[in-house]
C-alpha cells in the first residue's frame, strides 16, 4: 500500500491531471443522467400539476405530449353525465414554433378556460387570459428572450399580449404558454374542438368503473393521469436514450483511458524497482496489488471529485440557463462510484501485464 | 526538433496509444454529439426533401411541419392553381399519431394522400405499393422489422385497422417514423372535409420556384409560402436552435476532457525525458527549440487523436444503424472544421503545461546523474 501510494503521490502534478481528467469524466456521465432526469421532471409538469386524476384523449391516443388528439364532439356532454365524475376540464392544445428574436422556440400551447381550469398552476406575475389574444407566458422563457407583461408574442401569425407569467412551466425543449381556449380553436382554425379532457371524480369514486363506462364510447381513450405521464416518459427517453448511452459510454472509457495512462506510465517508470523487487524474492500478486491500488486510488478519488464537480457545474448551467434542470439521484452517485471502479479494474489489465512480463533479471543487465 | 518530437511520440508506443486514444475519445464526444444533430436534422426534413415539390403551402405563420399545425381551406388549392407558373398542385392531410401493432406504439407522421398525387408520397417503397389505397397503409420498414409488421398485417392508426400494403425506405428518424394513408380514410377518421394541412407545389418548367413561390405568397391570402429549400431550413432551425445550449455544453466538457488527457500526456513525456533535455541543453540547444518539441509532440498526438476520432465517429455512423437504433449519425464539414480548431486549442495550450519544467532545467543534471 505504501508503495503504491508513495508511486502515486511522488509527482503531484501528474496525479492531479489524472484526478482531474477522471473526475471530468464521471462529471459528464452524473450531468448527462441528472439532465434526463430533470428533463423528465418537466416533461411531465403538466400532467403532474393540471386538475382530475383522468384524461381522455381522441382513440388510440395514449400520450399528450406525442400525438395531435381530437376528441369527438359531444363526449365532453357524455362525460358530465357519468356517475363520479365531478368536473370536466376541456383542453385544446398543440406544439407550437415561436420564433423568438430569430430562434426557433418550440413551445406546448394550452388552450383552456378560466373558469373551468386547466391553465397555468402557479402565476408569478399579471393575472389569466381574460379576453381575446391574451396569454400566459412561461417566466423562464420570457426572461431569456427580455418579454415582460403587456409584451406582444406572434403566434402562428397572429400577436398575443402577455398578460401573466407562469411559473414551473419551462424545459430545454419546450416551455408551456396558455391561451383562452377559444383564442386556440382560432389559431388551429378547428371551431370548437377538444383535444384532451380532465376529469376531477368525486372522492371514493371507482376510478375503473369511470375508465370502463369511457373505453365503452367509440373514438375515445380514457386513461388515468399517471399512466399518460408514464407514456410520455417513456416516448421521451426511447427518443434520448440512444445518444445518452453513446456519451455516457463514450466518457466511460475516456475516463479508462486516463487512468490506463497514468498507471501505465507510472509502471514503465517504476520497472526497475519492480524488477528488484521481483529479484528479491516478490511475488507478481504482489506487485499486481501495487499497480491495482494506484488505478483504484486515482479512480475513486477522480469519482468523488467528479461527483462534486458534477453538483457544482449543475448549479451554474441552471443559474445561466434556467430553462435546463439537472435532478441528481444518489443512485447516480453510487454508480458513478461503480464506474470509477470499472475504470479502475480495466486501466490496470496492461500495466499489470507489463508487471508480469518483467525478467528480475533485467534490473541486473541495466 | 520536428524529428526528435516524432521519435520522443513513437519511441513509447503505448503511452502514443493510450494518449492518442484519450484525445480521440474526447473528440469523438464532440464529434459524436455533432453527428447526432446532423443526423436528426437530416431524418426530420427528409420528407420535405424528397416530397418532390418545388414550393410549399401552409396556412399563415405556420413556417415549420414538424411540432406544427396547419390547416388550409379548399379554395385555397384552387387559388393556387390558377397562379401562373404553376404546374400541379398536391394537398396533402398531416397530424403526429401512433402505428400501433399489438403492444408495440410507434410514433409516427400521418400523411394522408390524396388517389394518384403527384408528390408527397413515399420516395422509395422496397416492397408493395407506392400509393395507399382505401384502409391502406404505407409504413417505414425498419419499423415494421422491430414490431415484427409484415405485408398483408392489420396496423392501428388514428383508432381503425389499415392493412400493410407497402413498406417505405428512409422514413423513419429518431423520433419518429412516416405513415401514409389514403386522403379519403384520414377526412372519414377525422371529420375535416374540405381542408388540408399542407399544399404541395410543382413549378413549370422552366420556372423559378422562388418566383412563383412570391407569386403564391401576393396572390393568396392567408397562407405562408416558402420553397422546397426554405421549409427544409425552416426545419433545420428547429433543431438547431433547440441543441444550441446541450450542444455547447457538451462541447466544453468535451474540450476539457482533451485537455487534461493531453495535458497529462505531454507532461509525463516530458518528464521522462528530463535528461535528454538537459542533455541538448548542455549542447547549446535553447529553452525555445525545447518548446518547440514538446509544441510539435503535442501537435503531432492532437492530430493522430483527431483522425482516430474521426474514424470512430465514421465507424459509429456505420454501426449505430446496424444495432437496429433509428439514430442516425452523420458528420458535417462544420463540425469537422469546430474539433480540428479545438484540437489546435488543445495541443497549443497542453504543450504550455512542461514550459517551466523545461525552463527550470539545469544542463549540469545530465552530468551528475539525475
Amino acid at each position: 500500500m505504501s508503495l503504491a501510494r508513495r508511486n502515486l503521490f511522488q509527482d503531484k502534478t501528474r496525479l492531479a491531471l489524472s484526478i482531474g481528467g477522471v473526475a471530468l469524466a464521471v462529471m459528464l456521465i452524473l450531468v448527462l443522467k441528472g439532465f434526463l432526469a430533470g428533463m423528465n421532471r418537466q416533461i411531465t409538469s403538466y400532467l403532474d400539476r393540471s386538475p382530475g386524476s383522468i384524461v381522455v384523449a381522441e382513440e388510440d391516443v395514449v400520450n399528450l405530449l406525442g400525438a395531435t388528439s381530437l376528441l369527438p364532439e359531444g363526449v365532453d356532454e357524455k362525460a358530465e353525465r357519468i356517475r363520479g365524475v365531478e368536473e370536466v376540464t376541456p383542453i385544446l392544445s398543440q406544439f407550437i414554433i415561436l420564433e423568438l428574436h430569430e430562434k426557433k422556440q418550440p413551445a406546448y400551447m394550452v388552450g383552456y378556460d378560466p373558469e373551468l381550469g386547466g391553465g397555468p398552476w402557479q402565476l408569478v406575475a399579471g393575472r389569466e387570459p381574460r379576453s381575446k389574444k391574451e396569454m400566459v407566458f412561461d417566466r423562464v422563457l420570457a426572461q431569456r428572450h427580455n418579454l415582460t407583461l403587456g409584451d406582444r408574442v406572434e403566434v402562428m401569425g397572429q400577436d398575443f399580449t402577455i398578460v401573466g407569467l407562469s411559473s414551473g412551466t419551462t424545459s430545454w425543449m419546450t416551455s408551456f404558454f396558455f391561451v383562452r381556449k377559444q383564442d386556440a380553436e382560432n389559431l388551429l382554425l378547428a371551431p370548437g374542438a377538444t383535444s384532451f379532457l380532465l376529469l376531477t371524480t368525486s372522492d371514493g369514486a371507482d376510478l375503473d368503473k369511470i375508465l370502463k363506462r369511457f373505453n365503452d364510447f367509440s373514438d375515445v381513450n380514457a386513461l388515468t393521469k399517471r399512466e399518460m405521464a408514464a407514456n410520455d416518459l417513456k416516448l421521451f427517453a426511447r427518443i434520448f436514450s440512444a445518444p445518452l448511452k453513446l456519451m455516457v459510454g463514450i466518457a466511460f472509457l475516456v475516463g479508462t483511458m486516463i487512468v490506463g495512462l497514468i498507471i501505465y506510465t507510472a509502471t514503465v517508470e517504476r520497472q526497475r524497482e519492480y524488477g528488484v523487487i521481483k529479484a528479491i524474492g516478490g511475488k507478481n500478486r504482489f506487485l499486481y496489488q501495487v499497480v491495482v491500488t494506484q488505478a483504484l486510488f486515482a479512480s475513486i478519488a477522480g469519482s468523488f471529485l467528479g461527483i462534486l464537480l458534477a453538483n457544482g457545474t449543475a448549479q451554474w448551467i441552471m443559474s445561466a440557463r434556467p430553462q435546463f434542470l439537472i435532478v441528481f439521484d444518489p443512485v447516480d452517485s453510487g454508480q458513478a462510484l461503480l464506474a470509477g471502479l470499472g475504470m479502475a479494474l480495466i486501466a490496470s489489465i496492461f500495466p499489470t501485464r507489463v508487471v508480469a512480463r518483467l525478467a528480475p533479471a533485467e534490473v541486473f543487465r541495466k | 526538433m520536428i524529428r526528435l518530437a516524432f521519435r520522443n511520440l513513437f519511441q513509447n508506443k503505448a503511452r502514443l496509444a493510450i494518449s492518442v486514444g484519450g484525445v480521440a475519445l474526447a473528440l469523438l464526444l464532440i464529434l459524436s454529439l455533432d453527428a447526432v444533430f446532423t443526423g436528426v436534422e437530416r431524418q426530420i426534413t427528409a420528407y420535405i426533401e424528397y416530397s418532390d415539390a418545388d414550393v410549399w403551402v401552409s396556412q399563415a405563420g405556420v413556417l415549420n411541419m414538424h411540432m406544427a399545425s396547419s390547416s388550409l381551406p379548399d379554395s385555397v388549392a384552387r387559388k393556387v392553381r390558377a397562379v401562373p407558373g404553376v404546374a400541379s398542385v398536391t394537398p396533402i392531410l398531416y397530424l403526429t399519431n401512433n402505428v400501433v401493432y399489438e403492444d408495440e406504439r410507434n410514433l409516427a407522421y400521418i400523411i394522408g394522400l390524396p388517389e394518384s398525387a403527384e408528390m408527397g408520397g413515399p420516395w422509395k417503397v422496397s416492397s408493395g405499393r407506392s400509393l395507399p389505397g382505401k384502409s391502406e397503409a404505407i409504413i417505414d420498414r425498419t419499423i415494421a422489422e422491430k414490431a415484427g409488421i409484415k405485408m398483408g398485417d392489420e396496423v392501428e392508426i388514428l383508432g381503425e385497422e389499415f392493412e400493410v400494403t407497402g413498406l417505405s425506405e428512409g422514413t423513419a428518424s429518431l423520433v419518429n417514423s412516416v405513415a401514409f394513408i389514403s386522403m379519403d380514410d384520414f377526412e372519414d377518421l377525422r371529420g375535416n372535409y374540405g381542408t388540408f394541412s399542407f399544399l404541395l407545389v410543382k413549378v413549370l418548367e422552366g420556372e423559378s420556384p422562388e418566383l412563383v413561390a412570391a407569386r403564391i405568397q401576393a396572390q393568396v391570402r392567408d397562407v405562408t409560402v416558402q420553397t422546397r429549400e426554405g421549409f427544409a431550413r425552416q426545419e433545420r432551425r428547429v433543431v438547431q436552435d433547440m441543441s444550441t445550449d446541450v450542444v455547447t455544453i457538451m462541447n466544453l466538457i468535451g474540450f476539457l476532457i482533451g485537455l487534461a488527457v493531453m495535458a497529462l500526456t505531454v507532461y509525463t513525456s516530458t518528464l521522462s525525458r528530463r535528461r535528454e533535455y538537459g542533455m541538448l541543453k548542455a549542447l547549446g540547444a535553447r529553452n525555445t527549440d525545447l518548446y518547440l518539441t514538446v509544441l510539435a509532440q503535442a501537435i503531432l498526438s492532437v492530430i493522430l487523436g483527431f483522425l482516430v476520432g474521426l474514424v470512430l465517429t465514421l465507424l459509429l455512423t456505420v454501426v449505430v444503424p446496424i444495432f437496429g437504433s433509428n439514430l442516425a449519425l452523420e458528420v458535417s464539414r462544420a463540425s469537422l472544421l469546430k474539433v480540428a480548431s479545438v484540437s489546435v486549442v488543445i495541443a497549443a495550450v497542453s504543450a504550455m503545461l512542461p514550459i517551466r519544467q523545461i525552463a527550470g532545467l539545469d544542463p549540469a543534471m545530465v552530468f551528475r546523474g539525475r
